[in-house]
C-alpha cells in the first residue's frame, strides 16, 4: 500500500527519522559527557539540595515589608493606593448602578442590547438567563460578579487595545510583545493571583487587576493581528489618495480589523469571566465566592445554585459578543434610531420597576435548588459511590484511578533521577520543535528544581500526564468519529459550543458531586475541560485534509480504515500536534485549580499560601506553575504557532 | 491614438511627468548599487548573488506628455508596478529624478507629497483596493473625504462620478456585493472623483474576464476621448497596450528596452526581445498606410483610385483597395503623399515589408511559432 501514502510524502517516517536521529545522537553525546559528571557530583533521584536556592526567605521578607509599608511608602500611597481606590470606586459605582436599575431594568437592558446586536432569539435567551439567576436566589452575587466584570473588561479592552495598537503599528513593539503575550496565554490562571495579592492584598482591587492581567492579552494579540493582517493593497490604495497616518488608522486599518477586534472583545470577556470567578480565592466576591465557599464545605447543592448562573452568563456573553462579530447581511445596518428606541424602552422598564418598588428580586420567587440537589447527591453518595454490582462505584473508580494510575505515575516520576527527567524533556521538545523550544523547556524544568519544589511539581506533572493521556484517547477517538460522520459532528457541535465557553471553575462542581475530593476528581475536571478543544481541533484537522489526496487514495482502492491511517492522520499531523499542545495547556490550568478540591501539589500550595497569608510559599508555587506551564507548552510546541482557542 | 487628432501631435505638448535616470533597488544597502558602475553592469541574477539586492527599476527615463495615454508594458516581474509607484513615491526611489509639471517630486516634504497624491495623481489598482466596510458611494467619496471636503458636497460629487462610470443604482451596495468589473468601476470612479491631473493605472483589468476587460478598456478610451486626461497605464497585455497607448514603453528586467508609438514598436522592433513580443500582433491593424505607401509611379496613379488618410491602418486600406479593385491614394488634405496597391499591403501583412533587415538569429522565430501553444 506504499502507493497510497505517496501523496503524503512529508508524513511521519521519511523526513522525520533523519533529523530526529541526528538530534537524538547530539543529545546522547551531550548526555554522555554531562550525566556522569552530574551523577558523581549530585547523585540521587530527587533534585539535589545543593542546587536549590532558598527564595522563600527573601520572598517572605519582601512580603512582610510590603505589608508593613502598604500604608506609608510613597510608591503605595501615590501609585498603587490610587489604582486600588479607583478600582474599588469603579466596581462599587457599577454595582450600585446595577442595583439601582433593579432586576427588571437589568434584564430589559440586557435583552434589548442582545436583540440589537444578535437578534430576537438571543434576546430571549438573555432575558431567561437573567431571570434564572434571580430564580436561583443569586441576583445579588450575579450583580457583584457583573460589576467586577464590567470594570475588568473595560480596563482589559483599553489596555489590550493600546498594546495591540502599539504592536500592530510598530515592528519593534511587536517583536517585544509577541513572545510575552504568547507565553501569558499558556499560563494557568492561578499563577497570576499571588503577585497581585502581594502588592494589593486580598480584596476587590487584587481580583480586578488579576482579571485584567489575564484577560488583556487576547485583546492585544487580536488587535495586533487585525492591524497587521489588513489587505496590503487596500492600505496602499488608501495611501495613494494622500491620507495622513491618522486618517489611515481611523478610516482603514481599524475598520478593516473589525472582525479581529470583536473576536478579541469576545475572548477578553470570556477570559475575564473565567478569572473573575477564580479570583474569588483572592476576594472577588460574587458568584465565584459562593461556589468557592460551597466547595470548601462540599455543599454541592449550593455550589450548583451559584454555578448555573455562571454558565448562563458565560453562554449569553459568548453568543451575544460572538454574534456582534458576524456580518449579518440584510438587517446589519439599521439606523442608530432603533438603538435609541431600544434604550428608551429599557429605561422605561427600569423606571417602571423602580416606581413599582421591585428593585430587589422578590423573596417569594426564589427557587431553592440546593436542598433537592444535596438530597440527590446524598442518595448518590449512598448508592453510587461504591458497591454497585459489577461496575463498582464512582468513588471506587476514583480510588482505583488514584491507586493504579496516579500513584504509580507520580512515584515513577519521582523515582526517576532528576537529570533523566531533564533529558527526557530535552529530547521530546527537540524532536517536536526546535532547539530553542528544547532549551526553554529544559531551563524551565531546571528552574523548578532550583526553586526547591521538584517533588510537588512532579506530583502535579503526574496528574497532568494522566489527564492528558485520557483526554487524548477520548478526544482523538471522538474527533475521528466527528470527522467521519456528519451526524456525529452535528450532534456534538452544540455540546462543544457550551462546554468551550464555560469557565474552568465550574467544572469542579460536578466532579466533586460524582467523585468526592482528591486527585482523581481534579484530573476528571481537567479532562472534561480540555476535551472540547481537542475534539474540535482533531475533527477540523482531519476534515481539512486535502480532498485530492483522499480521492487518489480512494481511487487506489484503499479501505476507509486505510484512508484514515495512511492519508488522513499523517496529513493532519500538524492539527493533531496542535490538539496535544492545547490539551496540555488546558489540562494544566484545571489540574492546578484542582488544588481547591484536594488535588494537592502546586495548586494546593497556592491556596494554602493565600489562606494562611504565607505568600512566600504561594509565590514559589506560582513560579513553579509558570515554569511547568512553559515547559509543557514548549515540549509540545510544533514549529508553527497556533491560533488560540475560544476562552 | 485617439488624442493626437484633438490636440495636435503629442510631441509638442509639455511633459506632466518627467522621469530621468530612475532606479529602484530592493535589498540591503540598496543605495550603493546605482552609484557603482561595476554593479550596474551586472545582470539581475549576478546582482542578486553578489549583493542580495533586486534592481526592480534600472536607469529608466521618459516623459509623459499632457493628454497622452502612456503605456508601460512588460512581463511579470519586469518592474512596472514598482515604476508606477515610484512616480508618487508610494515606493521610495533609490536614485534618479522625477518631476511633475517641473516640480521635483523627490524633494517634496510630507505635506507637499500628500498634496500631490490628493489632487494631482490618482491611482487605480489591479485588485481594486476598495474599503470593504464602506458603500460604493462612500468608497468613491473617500478621496474627497481625505481632502476634508464636506459630507454633502463630496456625496454629490461622488454621485456624479458614479453615474459617469455607469454604476447608477448600486451606490449603496458594499464592494463585497459587486462583480469584479463593477468593483473596478468603483476603483476608477474613486480615482476620477478627486479630479486628478494624471490617472495612474496598475494592471487595472488583469483580474477581469476578457469580455468585461474589453468593456472597461472601451470605458477608458471613452473617458480619455471626452476628458483628454493624462494617463499612465501599466499592463502586461500587448493587445491592451496597442489599443490604449499613444506611446508605449516596453520594459524588461527593470529597463525600458523600447519607447515609441504602437506603430514604431510593431513596425520596427528595437531588438529580438521586442520582436518576439510583437510577433503575433495582427500588423495590418497597427501599421498605417504611411509606412506601406510608395511614391506614385505616374500622374495617372496619383490621380485615380480611392483616397485613404495617411494615419489609416493597413487593414482599412485593404478594404478600400479590395472594394475599388485598384491601388489607393494616400491623401493628406488635398495632397497625394503616395499610393498603396494590393502588393504593398500584402507585404505588410506578410511581414516582408519590414524596414530593417531581420538579423540572423531571428531566423529561428518562425520555427518556434509552429510549436503548439501549450508547449511554449
Ligand atoms: N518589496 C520588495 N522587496 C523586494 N523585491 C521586490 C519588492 N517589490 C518588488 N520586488 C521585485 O522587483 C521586481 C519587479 O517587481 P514588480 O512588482 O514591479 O513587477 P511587475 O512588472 O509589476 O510584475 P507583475 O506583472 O507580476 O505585477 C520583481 O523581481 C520583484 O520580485
Ligand atoms: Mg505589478
Amino acid at each position: 500500500m506504499a502507493t497510497v501514502t505517496a501523496p503524503a510524502p512529508k508524513a511521519a517516517p521519511g523526513v522525520l527519522t533523519r533529523p530526529a536521529a541526528r538530534k537524538l545522537l547530539a543529545l546522547a553525546v551531550a548526555a554522555a559527557i554531562l550525566v556522569p559528571f552530574a551523577v558523581t557530583q549530585w547523585g540521587g533521584a530527587t533534585w539535589p539540595s545543593a542546587l536549590t536556592v532558598d527564595v522563600s526567605e527573601p520572598l517572605g521578607r519582601a512580603s512582610d515589608w510590603i505589608i508593613d509599608n502598604r500604608d506609608s511608602h510613597p510608591l503605595f500611597l501615590y501609585f498603587f493606593g490610587h489604582v486600588s481606590n479607583v478600582v474599588v470606586l469603579a466596581v462599587r459605582a457599577v454595582y450600585l448602578a446595577l442595583l439601582a436599575v433593579g432586576w427588571a431594568g437589568v434584564t430589559a437592558i440586557g435583552a434589548l442590547v442582545a436583540w440589537r446586536v444578535a437578534g430576537v432569539r438571543l434576546a430571549l435567551g438573555t432575558a431567561v438567563a437573567f431571570l434564572a439567576c434571580g430564580l436561583l436566589g443569586m441576583w445579588v452575587p450575579t450583580m457583584q460578579t457583573l460589576a467586577l466584570m464590567v470594570v475588568a473588561v473595560l480596563a482589559s479592552v483599553v489596555v489590550g487595545a493600546l498594546l495591540g495598537l502599539a504592536a500592530g503599528l510598530s515592528d519593534r513593539m511587536d517583536r517585544v510583545l509577541r513572545p510575552v503575550l504568547d507565553t501569558m496565554q499558556v499560563l494557568p490562571a492561578f499563577a497570576y493571583l499571588l503577585p497581585v495579592v502581594l502588592v494589593f492584598g486580598i480584596g476587590v482591587p487584587a481580583a480586578v487587576l488579576a482579571t485584567v492581567v489575564y484577560a488583556a492579552p487576547p485583546m492585544a494579540r487580536l488587535t495586533a493581528l487585525g492591524l497587521r493582517g489588513a489587505d496590503k493593497e487596500v492600505l496602499e490604495a488608501v495611501e495613494s489618495l494622500g491620507t495622513t497616518a491618522r486618517q489611515r488608522l481611523l478610516t482603514a486599518r481599524i475598520p478593516l480589523a473589525r472582525k479581529e477586534l470583536l473576536l478579541g472583545l469576545n475572548q477578553t470577556i470570556m477570559m475575564a469571566l473565567s478569572m473573575a470567578v477564580i479570583a474569588s480565592v483572592i476576594g472577588a466576591g460574587g458568584l465565584g465566592d459562593r461556589v468557592y465557599q460551597a466547595l470548601a464545605s462540599v455543599d454541592v447543592g449550593a455550589a450548583l445554585a451559584a454555578g448555573i448562573p455562571i454558565v448562563l452568563l458565560a453562554v449569553v456573553l459568548d453568543r451575544v459578543t460572538g454574534a456582534a462579530g458576524e456580518e449579518r447581511p440584510g438587517e446589519s445596518r439599521r439606523s442608530p434610531l432603533t438603538w435609541l428606541y431600544a434604550l428608551a424602552a429599557a429605561a422605561a422598564v427600569a423606571v417602571a420597576g423602580r416606581l413599582a418598588g421591585v428593585l430587589e428580586w422578590p423573596d417569594g420567587w426564589e427557587l431553592n435548588i440546593a436542598e433537592p440537589v444535596n438530597r440527590a447527591v446524598d442518595w448518590m453518595t449512598a448508592h453510587l459511590y461504591s458497591g454497585v454490582p459489577v461496575v463498582g462505584g464512582t468513588a471506587d473508580w476514583a480510588a482505583h484511578f488514584t491507586d493504579w494510575v496516579l500513584n504509580p505515575l507520580r512515584d515513577g516520576l519521582q523515582w526517576l533521577p532528576w537529570w533523566s527527567v531533564l533529558l527526557i524533556v530535552a529530547a521530546l521538545a527537540w524532536l517536536i520543535g526546535t532547539w530553542r523550544t528544547a532549551l526553554t523547556a529544559v531551563l524551565a524544568m531546571a528552574a523548578i528544581g532550583v526553586l526547591g519544589v521538584w517533588n510537588p511539581s512532579l506530583d502535579t506533572l503526574s496528574q497532568v500526564l494522566a489527564a492528558v493521556a485520557v483526554t487524548l484517547v477520548i478526544g482523538f477517538a471522538t474527533g475521528v468519529a466527528a470527522a467521519r460522520s456528519d451526524r456525529v459532528e452535528r450532534a456534538l457541535r452544540p455540546v462543544l459550543d457550551v462546554f468551550q465557553t464555560m469557565p474552568q471553575f465550574v467544572y469542579l462542581i460536578p466532579v466533586v458531586a460524582l467523585f468526592g475530593v482528591g486527585r482523581a476528581p481534579a484530573v476528571a475536571a481537567a479532562v472534561v475541560y480540555a476535551l472540547p478543544a481537542v475534539v474540535r481541533i482533531t475533527a477540523q484537522g482531519l476534515r481539512q485534509v486535502d480532498p485530492a489526496a483522499m480521492e487518489s487514495a480512494r481511487s487506489l482502492g484503499a479501505t476507509s480504515g486505510q484512508q484514515l491511517r495512511q492519508v488522513q492522520l499523517p496529513l493532519a499531523r500538524p492539527a493533531l500536534l496542535l490538539a496535544v499542545n492545547q490539551g496540555v495547556v488546558l489540562v494544566l490550568a484545571v489540574v492546578i485549580i484542582g488544588g481547591l478540591v484536594g488535588g494537592g501539589a502546586l495548586g494546593y500550595q497556592v491556596v494554602f499560601g493565600l489562606a494562611q497569608g504565607d505568600l512566600a510559599t504561594g509565590l514559589v508555587a506560582g513560579a513553579a506553575i509558570v515554569c511547568l506551564g512553559l515547559m509543557l507548552d514548549r515540549v509540545t510546541q510544533p514549529t508553527v504557532r497556533r491560533p488560540r482557542k475560544g476562552a | 491614438m485617439t488624442a493626437t487628432n484633438v490636440n495636435g501631435t503629442a510631441t509638442e505638448r509639455p511633459p506632466v511627468f518627467s522621469v530621468d535616470g530612475l532606479w529602484k533597488v530592493f535589498g540591503p544597502k540598496a543605495g550603493r548599487v546605482p552609484a557603482d558602475p561595476e554593479l550596474t553592469a551586472l545582470t539581475p541574477a549576478e546582482l542578486r548573488s553578489r549583493t542580495g539586492c533586486t534592481a526592480a527599476v534600472r536607469d529608466v527615463s521618459f516623459d509623459v506628455r499632457k493628454g497622452e495615454v502612456f503605456v508601460v508594458m512588460g512581463l511579470s516581474g519586469s518592474g512596472k508596478s514598482t515604476l508606477v509607484r515610484c512616480l508618487t513615491r508610494l515606493i521610495e526611489p533609490t536614485a534618479g529624478s522625477i518631476a511633475i509639471d517641473g516640480e521635483d517630486v523627490r524633494a517634496m516634504d510630507k505635506s507637499r507629497l500628500r498634496e500631490l497624491r490628493r489632487h494631482r495623481a490618482a491611482m487605480v489598482f489591479q485588485h481594486f483596493g476598495l474599503l470593504p466596510h464602506r458603500t460604493v458611494l462612500d468608497n468613491v467619496a473617500y478621496g474627497l473625504e481625505v481632502q476634508g471636503v464636506g459630507r454633502a458636497e463630496r456625496r454629490e460629487r461622488a454621485a456624479a462620478v458614479v453615474a459617469k462610470v455607469g454604476l447608477e443604482g448600486l451606490e449603496h451596495r458594499r464592494p463585497g456585493q459587486l462583480s469584479g468589473g463593477q468593483r473596478q468601476r468603483v476603483g476608477l470612479a474613486r480615482a476620477l472623483a478627486v479630479d486628478p491631473e494624471v490617472l495612474l493605472f496598475d494592471e487595472p483589468f488583469s483580474a477581469l474576464d476578457p469580455l468585461i476587460r474589453r468593456d472597461m478598456q472601451e470605458e477608458v478610451v471613452r473617458l480619455h476621448r471626452e476628458e483628454g486626461r493624462t494617463m499612465v497605464f501599466i499592463t502586461h497585455d500587448l493587445q491592451e497596450a496597442l489599443k490604449l497607448g499613444d506611446r508605449i514603453a516596453l520594459m524588461r528586467d527593470g529597463r525600458v528596452v523600447q519607447l515609441g508609438t504602437p506603430e514604431e514598436i510593431v513596425g520596427s522592433p528595437a531588438d529580438d526581445y521586442v520582436r518576439a513580443f510583437v510577433r503575433d500582433v495582427p500588423r495590418e491593424q497597427v501599421l498605417t498606410v504611411r509606412t506601406a505607401m510608395r511614391p506614385a509611379a505616374d500622374a495617372d496613379e496619383a490621380g485615380t483610385g480611392p483616397a485613404v488618410r495617411p494615419e489609416a491602418t493597413v487593414s482599412e486600406a485593404i478594404e478600400a483597395v479590395a472594394r475599388a479593385g485598384s491601388a489607393a491614394r494616400v491623401m493628406d488634405g488635398g495632397r497625394c503623399l503616395g499610393v498603396v496597391d494590393a502588393g504593398d499591403l500584402l507585404g505588410v501583412v506578410a511581414g516582408t515589408a519590414v524596414p530593417e533587415e531581420r538579423p540572423e538569429g531571428a531566423a529561428v522565430l518562425p520555427g518556434e511559432a509552429e510549436l503548439p501553444k501549450e508547449a511554449v
